[in-house]
C-alpha cells in the first residue's frame, strides 16, 4: 500500500520533471514536425511553470477576493463529486438490475443489448440539454426535478453501460459444472444468484466499476457546461477558461481539481475492490501459497 | 447388499438435438440397476454416453425414452429432495467460501442453522483428514486436497447415492492411488452407493462391486462384470492375481464393444454397396 502510494507520487513528480524539461527546451512559439504542427508553445501563458500552477492555488480567486482560489475549486469539486457519486450509485443500480434481468431471461438480452450499445454512440453534449429539458417538467407532488439531477442522470448515463456490460459477462463466468451442481442442489434461480452467480461476477465487476466511476465524473462535468449549471467544477473550467488569456495558470487550478475529482471516485472503488477481492486468489500469491501448504500437510 | 435399491434406470434412450441434422444417439436402451451400498463404475472410450447417462440418473437432463428411479422415486423428484450427492472432474469449489462453507453450501440451501451446517461440516472434514483446512481458501488447497473437499461436500447431506463423473481424472497416478483408497474407506463407512463413470480400466476395477461397459454410437452396455476383490481392499490388492484377471476380463469386454462396432460398420457399408 505504501508502495503505491510512494510509486503514485514519484510518477507525479516525473510528469512534473517531463513538463518543466519541455518548457526548457521546448519551442517558445510552439513547432513543426515534418511541416505538422505538433510541438506545444512552451511559453508561460500556453504552459505555466508547474510551481506557478501550484501557488496559483493560493493567491485569491479573483482580484480584491478574500477567497483564496483553492477554497474555491474544493468547493465546486465538492459540489460536483456528490452529482458524480448520485450518478454513479444511479448508474451501478440501473447496471446491476439491466444485466439481471438480461442474465435471467435470454431473450431481454438479444434484445435490449444491441439498445444499450446503441445508447452509448449518441453525444452527451446532444443528450444533456433533452434531459434538462424533460427533468425540468418533472413534478411528483411536493418533489421538483432539482437542476443538479439532469447533471447526475446524465453521469449515470454513461456509467451504468460498462456495469451492465461487465456484470452480465461476470453472471455468465460461473463455471458450467458450478451451475450444474447447484441444479443438483435443486436450488432456485434467486439462491444460484446469490450463492454463485453474484459473487463469481465481482472479478469483473471491480473493474467495470472504476469505469462506470470514471465515466460518471465525464458524464456530470460535460452535463454541467452544456446545461450551464453553477457551482460545480465544470462550470468552473469554462469560466477559467475564458480568463485564461490573463491567467493562464488559473484554468490549470480548475483542470487539477477535475483530476482530483477522478482520482477519488476511483479511490472510492478502490475501497470496494480491497474488501470484495481480499478472499479471492491472487495469481502471483497462488503457488507460493500453495507450496508453503504442501509443505505443512507432508511434515 | 440390501434390498434397496439405489438407482433403476429402465428402457432408456436418449438423443440429442432430435430432428436437426445434429440428431446424436447418445444411449441407446440402457437397462442398469444399482443396489445399496453398491459401487458401480461406468467405463468406456469418450463418446460412449457414460457421463450422459450419469446426468440422467442425476436430473440433470431429462431422457428420451424410459424411465429413471432414484432411492423409489421419480429422478426429478429426487433432485428436489436431495437423494444424491455429486462430484465433478473439477473439483468446482467456491473461491470465496473457506473450505467449510464450501462443504456447508448443500446445507445452507436445504435451510439448515448455522452452527448445526458447521458441526457437519467439520465432521465431513473430518472424515476426509483435512480439518486443520477448514478455514483455508479452496485456491490454497492442492488439486487431490481440492477434490477431498468436494467428496465432503457431497456427502454432507448424508445423502445415500453418489454420483461422481471421473473425479479423480485430473490427479497424478500417487494422489489418485491414495483417494480411491480414501473413497472405499468413507463409502463403507456411511453405507453410501456410488456410481462412478472413469475411463481408467485399474480404477474401475479396484473400486468397484460391478464395472458396466459401454460401447459409443450409440451408447449402450456392451457388458456388465461382477468384480469381488473383497470387501477390504488394500495395497496388496492391487498387486493381486485376481485383479490382474478382472481388468484383462474388462479390457477384453470394451475391445469385443470396439469390435462389434467394426462389424457392424462393414456390414452397413456392404448393405449400402450392394
Amino acid at each position: 500500500m505504501i508502495r503505491r502510494v510512494a510509486l503514485f507520487l514519484g510518477s507525479l513528480l516525473v510528469v512534473a520533471a517531463i513538463w518543466e524539461l519541455y518548457k526548457l527546451i521546448g519551442p517558445e512559439a510552439g513547432g513543426t514536425v515534418f511541416g505538422a504542427r505538433l510541438l506545444p508553445r512552451a511559453q508561460d501563458s500556453a504552459m505555466p511553470h508547474v510551481w506557478d500552477m501550484l501557488s496559483r492555488f493560493g493567491d485569491p480567486e479573483r482580484r480584491g477576493s478574500d477567497r483564496a482560489n483553492w477554497r474555491v475549486v474544493l468547493a465546486a469539486a465538492w459540489f460536483s463529486f456528490r452529482l458524480a457519486l448520485a450518478g454513479f450509485a444511479i448508474g451501478t443500480l440501473l447496471g446491476m438490475g439491466l444485466a439481471m434481468v438480461m442474465a435471467r431471461f435470454k431473450v431481454v438480452e438479444r434484445g435490449l443489448l444491441p439498445y444499450l450499445v446503441m445508447s452509448q454512440t449518441v453525444p452527451l453534449i446532444a443528450l444533456a440539454p433533452l434531459v434538462a429539458t424533460w427533468g425540468g417538467k418533472v413534478q411528483v407532488g411536493e418533489w421538483v426535478w432539482p437542476r443538479w439531477m439532469s447533471a447526475a442522470v446524465l453521469g449515470a448515463f454513461l456509467a451504468f453501460f460498462p456495469v451492465a456490460v461487465g456484470a452480465l459477462r461476470g453472471f455468465a463466468s460461473a463455471p458450467s459444472a458450478s451451475v450444474e451442481l447447484m441444479r443438483s442442489y435443486a436450488a432456485t434461480w434467486r439462491a444460484t444468484f446469490l450463492k454463485l452467480s453474484f459473487p463469481a461476477s465481482v472479478p469483473y465487476l471491480v473493474p467495470a466499476l472504476k469505469l462506470a466511476a470514471t465515466s460518471s465524473v465525464i458524464g456530470v462535468v460535460v452535463a454541467e457546461i452544456s446545461t450551464a449549471l453553477r457551482g460545480g467544477i465544470g462550470r468552473l473550467i469554462v469560466e477559467y477558461a475564458q480568463q485564461s488569456t490573463g491567467d493562464p495558470t488559473k484554468l490549470f487550478t480548475a483542470i487539477f481539481g477535475a483530476a482530483a475529482l477522478g482520482l477519488l471516485m476511483a479511490g472510492l472503488v478502490s475501497c470496494f475492490e480491497y474488501v470484495m477481492m481480499r478472499n479471492r486468489p491472487r495469481p502471483e500469491e497462488d503457488e507460493r501459497a500453495l507450496d508453503t501448504i504442501r509443505r505443512e500437510a507432508l511434515a | 447388499m440390501s434390498e434397496h435399491r439405489a438407482v433403476v434406470v429402465d428402457g432408456v434412450s436418449k438423443v440429442f438435438n432430435r430432428g436437426t441434422p445434429r440428431q446424436v444417439e447418445a444411449l441407446v436402451d440402457i437397462d442398469l440397476t444399482v443396489g445399496g451400498g453398491e459401487f458401480v463404475s461406468l467405463i468406456g472410450p469418450s463418446g460412449c454416453g457414460k457421463s450422459t447417462l450419469l446426468r440422467l440418473v442425476a436430473n440433470l437432463i431429462e431422457p428420451s425414452t424410459g424411465e429413471v428411479l432414484v432411492a423409489g422415486k421419480d429422478a426429478p423428484r429426487a433432485r428436489l429432495d436431495q437423494e444424491y450427492g455429486m462430484a465433478f472432474q473439477q473439483a468446482g469449489l467456491f473461491d470465496w467460501r473457506s473450505v467449510a462453507r464450501n462443504v456447508e453450501l448443500p446445507l445452507e440451501l436445504k435451510g439448515w442453522d448455522g452452527s448445526r451446517r458447521r458441526r457437519r461440516a467439520l465432521e465431513m472434514l473430518q472424515l476426509v483428514k483435512l480439518t486443520d483446512f477448514a478455514d483455508h481458501k479452496p485456491w490454497q488447497l492442492s488439486g487431490g486436497m481440492q477434490q477431498r473437499v468436494a467428496i465432503a461436500r457431497a456427502l454432507a447431506a448424508h445423502p445415500r447415492l453418489l454420483l461422481m463423473d471421473e473425479p479423480f481424472g485430473a490427479l497424478d497416478e500417487m494422489t489418485r492411488e491414495h483417494m480411491q483408497a480414501e473413497l472405499l474407506r468413507i463409502c463403507a463407512e456411511t453405507e453410501t452407493s456410488v456410481v462412478f463413470v472413469t475411463h481408467s480400466i485399474p480404477e474401475a476395477v479396484y473400486l468397484s462391486d460391478r464395472v458396466v461397459v459401454m460401447s459409443p454410437r450409440p451408447g449402450r452396455i456392451t457388458e456388465i462384470i461382477d468384480v469381488d476383490l473383497g470387501p477390504s481392499r488394500t495395497v496388496e490388492t492391487r498387486e493381486d492375481a485376481s485383479y490382474f484377471k478382472k481388468i484383462t476380463e474388462v479390457r477384453e469386454a470394451l475391445r469385443a464393444g470396439e469390435d462389434d462396432r467394426e462389424t457392424e460398420a462393414v456390414v452397413a457399408e456392404e448393405r449400402s454397396s450392394r
